[in-house]
């Protein structure tokens, strides 16, 4: 099967994984006990008041003929109007993406790129001192939660070393973006890439075994040469499944991020609606969520099946 | 010392005090400067600006600096000044309010307020049947003999009423929503207050500019205010001392004193109404019996829960009404921490060997779960075995507003100079609209007090209903009164003329960057 037909095929699973999703979280969402016409209307929430906001959103209607609404202006790509702001949910979802996106894109560049090079010294240096130091230093990053290592992140970089990053926010446009969002990247960053560094680290030490990696070092290739064309692509294989997993946790996990950084995305929306019973942007978050991790794992497999020819689109 | 060298240091002493008071005064009367921007960050997002259909103090606090009141709240809370109007003359017998508008207002958009945008203001708000429509219920209708006079016949005697009209959701608006639909004015509403709308993005931050034609000559004296939403607290803390946003909302009170003593920063705890409770359901046949009310209010170590929640910075509470409101009775007997007069209480009752309660916690709500744990402790030694049941918060409000609870913690911040929104909430079991803060609490004596208090214009005479009120809700303890804790702010040095009213609301026009 062709990459294009391949790729096609999975989006089409999208459909049931869509439908699925909206059936699980339309029933849970209305099944947890919380009213959000209490919630609005807070202390002044009279019966009578309650019963009025209610019967303006739909709520007082049976839950199979709201299920059957929402699914009718879903077929149409609308979300509905969120209860809480009273603007279409859908244009929320929107608005919140790219900067989810940014924090997980930019997050797994960075993971990227301090995991290859160490991997590299340390599987190079086995059971050298750069080994054991590259083995045992990150795994700070593990260890420690990412709430805690924000916090620390926007300590030191945003208040002190001359104020090098602003504390928190998402910033005004791509070079704003990027300067504000470095030390949430970072955040991400250090809690991907032990777990990146061990795996690639062990890839590489299996390759070095491999005869094709004697076969190329007896020709006299370069070592350079051997190590980025050699056994780094063989290697990776491995590890870009690790990754593509790391990222689908990381799709759901962002809310933790996001609120230290202040960061107005997907996270903290999906927090903000459940705890207000804001139906239509809960079940708009889900699905976003959704569609976002079954991205990841289709491209995590074309990955795989293009570094590695063996891998057929079946 | 001769007489030469004591006229000497006499001389130095003058000038030095001299200096001293004019540096005092200078610093006090600083003549304030005009331009620059605030930010303030702070954990809710605004939810709406329809002020009148909208009860989150994140929206009515913003809406307050774009739609002004004709009657506004004075700084104590406890008392309005004219605002939008100049003055009022009372006739019929308090059931006519006639109100002089104040010459030369215009809205953000240069037209000139007149009596026919304030008759359409309050008659549009008092349509609000799901919104504040029921603060002004005692209004029969409203006139507009000329364009600087406005006239209010009441229904009947209503001594709340010029408190009910400086309601921020009886803020004046431009006749007939300045030619827009409803919605589409109020997501960009137009009014005469210091601020106009600038921009807005959902779920992340609001911006006002300053109104060119607001009536005080010479202000606001800033060119903007945003407010942000930043949920963490840490973050906002970290944004201040970095200088992002220029003011912290609502710090938390553990922070307090590292906040004080932040160079840069100015931390101040200003006078609230905010009283927290604990909620009592007399469904449950146990809290219906007062003397097991009035033993677990004696129960309750006030002193403890504020060491412990509000690291100090609280006062125990002694009636249903916080001292920032008028005809607030300190001595109206509020029971406070007394284990021999609770267990006296507990014998007399029909439950001397004590019973089985459960406690409506809040999940993740620390504050919550300790005063929980210190009231655990207390009703232990009256018999009573308190269990914790968890809930998120959406649905502990949820079952405390069903009456789906037996213990529960909430509380209350006035929106109003009047006790009148608070006491019928609270007591008023048919008339308030919340069976009596969700107690069940019927005392038709308490009731009888707070209708004559609502049509008793005499203050004096007013006065001493509310006093009588207040001694027998307390004596009842239909709810165990907590604590008063004050509003927390957090704002940079820089900053003068910030100011927080006992009712949450603040004057933005009056702020000033030094």
């Amino acid at each position: 099967m062709s990459l294009t037909g391949y790729v096609g095929r999975r989006l089409l699973h999208l459909v049931p994984v869509t439908l699925g999703v909206t059936i699980l979280c339309f029933f849970l969402i209305h099944l947890v006990p919380g009213d959000p016409a209490r919630t609005i209307l807070g202390n002044q929430a009279t019966d009578q008041r309650v019963a009025l906001l209610r019967h303006e959103w739909g709520l007082d209607r049976p839950l199979p003929v709201q299920y059957g609404k929402f699914m009718e202006r879903m077929a149409h790509g609308d979300l509905g109007t969120s209860l809480f702001y009273n603007v279409s949910a859908g244009h929320l979802v929107v608005e919140r993406l790219p900067v989810t996106l940014w924090l997980i894109m930019f997050g797994t560049l960075l993971s990227i790129t301090i995991a290859v090079p160490l991997a590299l010294v340390a599987a190079t240096r086995r059971d050298g001192v750069p080994d054991h130091a590259v083995r045992a230093v990150p795994l700070i990053g593990l260890g420690f939660p990412p709430f805690w290592l924000g916090i620390v992140l926007l300590l030191v970089f945003g208040l002190h070393l001359g104020r090098l990053f602003p504390v928190g926010g998402y910033g005004v446009g791509f070079f704003g973006h990027l300067h504000s969002m470095f030390l949430p990247a970072l955040t991400v960053a250090l809690a991907i890439s032990p777990i990146l560094i061990r795996s690639l680290r062990a890839s590489l030490l299996e390759v070095f075994e491999a005869d094709y990696i004697t076969t190329a070092r007896s020709k006299g290739l370069p070592e350079r040469r051997v190590l980025g064309r050699h056994a780094l692509r063989n290697a990776v294989i491995s590890t870009v499944s690790v990754l593509g997993v790391n990222i689908g946790y990381l799709v759901g996990g962002t809310l933790v991020i996001e609120a230290v950084f202040a960061l107005p995305g997907l996270g903290q929306l999906m927090i903000n609606s459940i705890n207000q019973r804001d139906f239509p942007v809960v079940q708009g978050v889900t699905l976003a969520f959704a569609v976002m991790v079954v991205v990841v794992y289709l491209l995590t497999d074309v990955a795989h099946a293009l570094l590695d020819p063996r891998v057929r689109f079946e | 010392m001769t007489v030469r060298s004591r006229l000497l240091s006499l001389a130095i002493l003058i000038a030095v005090s001299s200096l001293c008071a004019t540096a005092a005064l200078g610093s006090r009367t600083a003549t304030p400067k005009r331009g620059g921007s605030v930010t303030i960050a702070r954990i809710e997002d605004s939810q709406s600006f329809d002020k009148t259909n909208v009860f989150q103090n994140e929206s009515i606090w913003l809406a307050e600096q774009i739609m002004e009141p004709l009657y506004t709240v004075t700084p104590d809370g406890k008392n309005v000044k004219p605002w939008l109007a100049t003055s009022f003359k009372a006739s019929n017998g308090g059931k006519t309010y006639t109100f002089k508008l104040r010459p030369g207002v215009k809205f953000s958009n240069g037209k000139t307020m007149t009596s026919a945008d304030v008759k359409f203001s309050i008659d549009d708000a008092r349509k609000q049947s799901k919104g504040w429509g029921y603060l002004d219920a005692a209004i029969k209708n409203i006139t507009a003999p000329n364009p600087s006079t406005v006239v209010f016949n009441l229904k009947f005697t209503w001594a709340p009423f010029l408190a009910d009209i400086a309601l921020f959701a009886n803020g004046i608006i431009p006749n007939n929503f300045n030619g827009e639909t409803r919605a589409n004015f109020y997501k960009h509403p137009v009014g005469t207050g210091p601020f106009m709308w600038d921009k807005r993005t959902v779920g992340q931050s609001v911006t006002f500019k300053r109104n060119p034609f607001y009536w005080q000559k010479g202000k606001p004296y800033l060119d903007s205010v945003t407010w942000r939403f930043v949920t963490d607290e840490n973050t906002r803390e970290l944004q201040l001392r970095g200088n992002q946003i220029q003011i912290d909302e609502f710090p938390p009170f553990n922070s307090i004193e590292k906040l004080q003593n932040t160079p840069g920063v100015t931390m101040t705890l200003f006078p609230s109404t905010r009283t927290d409770y604990l909620d009592m359901n007399q469904k449950y046949p146990p809290l219906a019996d007062r003397h097991v009310r009035r033993a677990i209010s004696s129960a309750i170590d006030r002193q403890a829960i504020i060491k412990s929640v509000l690291f100090g910075h609280g006062k125990p509470a002694n009636s249903f009404l916080p001292p920032q409101v008028p005809f607030y009775n300190p001595n109206s007997g509020g029971l406070q921490y007394n284990i021999a007069k609770a267990k006296n209480e507990m014998a007399q009752s029909k439950y001397p060997k004590g019973f089985k309660l459960t406690l409506l916690v809040g999940a993740g709500a620390q504050v919550e779960a300790a005063m929980g744990q210190i009231l655990q402790n207390s009703l232990k030694q009256l018999g009573i075995d308190v269990t914790f049941k968890q809930e998120d918060t959406s649905t502990e409000f949820q079952d405390v507003q069903k009456q789906n609870y037996q213990l529960a913690f909430s509380y209350w911040t006035m929106d109003i100079a009047d006790p009148d929104e608070l006491v019928s909430f609270a007591i008023d079991i048919k008339g308030g609209g919340a069976h009596s803060f969700y107690t069940e609490y019927n005392n038709p004596t308490v009731v009888n007090l707070s209708h004559q208090a609502q049509r008793e214009t005499n203050v004096a005479k007013r006065a001493q209903l509310y006093n009588k009120l207040q001694q027998i809700a307390a004596g009842d303890a239909f709810l165990g009164f907590l604590y008063y804790s004050p509003f927390r702010y957090a704002y940079s040095s820089k900053l003068h003329g910030f100011f927080v009213y006992p009712l949450g609301n603040y004057h933005l026009e009056d702020v000033w960057v030094g």
